[in-house]
């Protein structure tokens, strides 16, 4: 404090020469920093760390997007089963309606058993009733895909930002190793089946096992 | 119940949340019901085709919700339509700017059967249906 304080009484002449000096060793001192913080960050294996974090953000964007398309076929599915059986439950239930008044006439009451059935119509309309109205909770519980879909958009943008800024500490401060090395078994689902190396369908892992003599 | 034949646009980018409000709309009795993915989509389809009601999500790429109900209601042609906002977006200063800029009802997702309901109900009501 006290040395800002006489230098700055010491050398008003020359203010803006001593600016340019001070801008200058700010330079300076900030690239010393950095080239330290570098220097450190390689002695603490920490740019391998940002190295391997930039190289595997793309896998978490795809694993992400892996999950918004299959929560989205599998809603898609309920839906398909819900288009087809809600219609199915409300032609029970029109035709229940329909026997019920042709059935309610003088000469069906006289036939024996004409109240079993009534009884049993009624129930099996009731019935269809209560099944048409969980369907179509069932349908609306589909919602959650694009709910939990939307999140999961924000987060793969967060991820791809990240990427990028990443990439760019790289590109600035260590120059990329490119490096294959071998993931091992416990990939999990493929969420890419063209990717090399992966089958796409059970007929291609009976072709191999077979080609293998299984 | 307004007109069984009212037409009707389900705008939003989720096509599994437009089979949803198609099917709600099919169980109020309203059958006649067509999609748009965006904004922008929805806007010329409107441009084009005679609608009576427009049914839409707020965030969608090209144009979003908001961005469609302001063009609805700056054009001489469609400024009259019932836009009913159906989104994720909770925040109050989203319902109020939709409200400013003259939505016929708000309805937050997850959303039921009834809440739809009592919302068209509501705007029919206005509407003098």
């Amino acid at each position: 404090m006290s040395d800002f304080d006489s230098s700055n009484q010491c050398d008003t002449a020359s203010a803006t020469t001593k600016a340019t000096a001070t801008d200058d060793e700010l330079l300076s001192r900030v690239g010393q920093i950095a080239r330290t913080l570098h220097d450190n960050l390689r002695a603490l294996g920490l740019d391998k760390v940002i190295q391997n974090a930039a190289r595997d953000i793309p896998d978490v964007r795809e694993r992400l997007n892996y999950v918004v398309s299959m929560t989205e076929q599998a809603a898609q599915r309920v839906l398909n089963a819900t288009d087809t059986t809600i219609p199915l439950q409300e032609q029970i239930i029109a035709q229940c309606d329909t026997a019920l008044c042709e059935c309610d006439t003088v000469e069906c009451r006289a036939v024996p058993g004409h109240e079993k059935i009534t009884l049993a119509l009624q129930q099996i309309n009731a019935n269809a009733n209560i099944s048409k109205q969980q369907l179509i909770d069932i349908m609306m519980a589909q919602d959650f895909q694009d709910l939990t879909g939307q999140v999961i958009r924000r987060i793969t943008e967060l991820a791809h930002n990240l990427e990028t800024q990443l990439v760019q500490l790289l590109l600035d401060y260590a120059p990329v190793e490119l490096r294959k090395e071998t993931s091992g078994l416990l990939n999990g689902p493929q969420i890419n089946p063209h990717a090399e190396d992966v089958v796409s369908d059970q007929e291609q892992v009976d072709d191999l096992l077979s080609s293998l003599g299984f | 119940m307004a007109d069984a034949n009212m037409k009707f646009l389900v705008v939003d980018d989720f096509s599994t949340m437009r089979r949803i409000v198609r099917n709600l709309l099919k169980e109020l009795g309203y059958s006649n019901v067509e999609e748009a993915e965006d904004g922008a989509i929805a806007l010329s389809m409107l441009k084009n085709g005679h609608f009576d009601f427009v049914v839409s999500d707020w965030n969608m790429p090209n144009m979003d919700g908001l961005q469609l109900l302001q063009s609805i209601r700056a054009d001489a042609a469609l400024k009259h339509l019932p836009v009913l906002m159906v989104t994720a977006e909770a925040k109050k200063e989203n319902i109020v700017a939709a409200a400013q800029a003259g939505a016929s009802g708000y309805v937050v997702k997850p959303f039921t059967a009834a809440t739809l309901d009592e919302k068209l109900s509501k705007i029919f009501e206005k509407m003098g249906k």
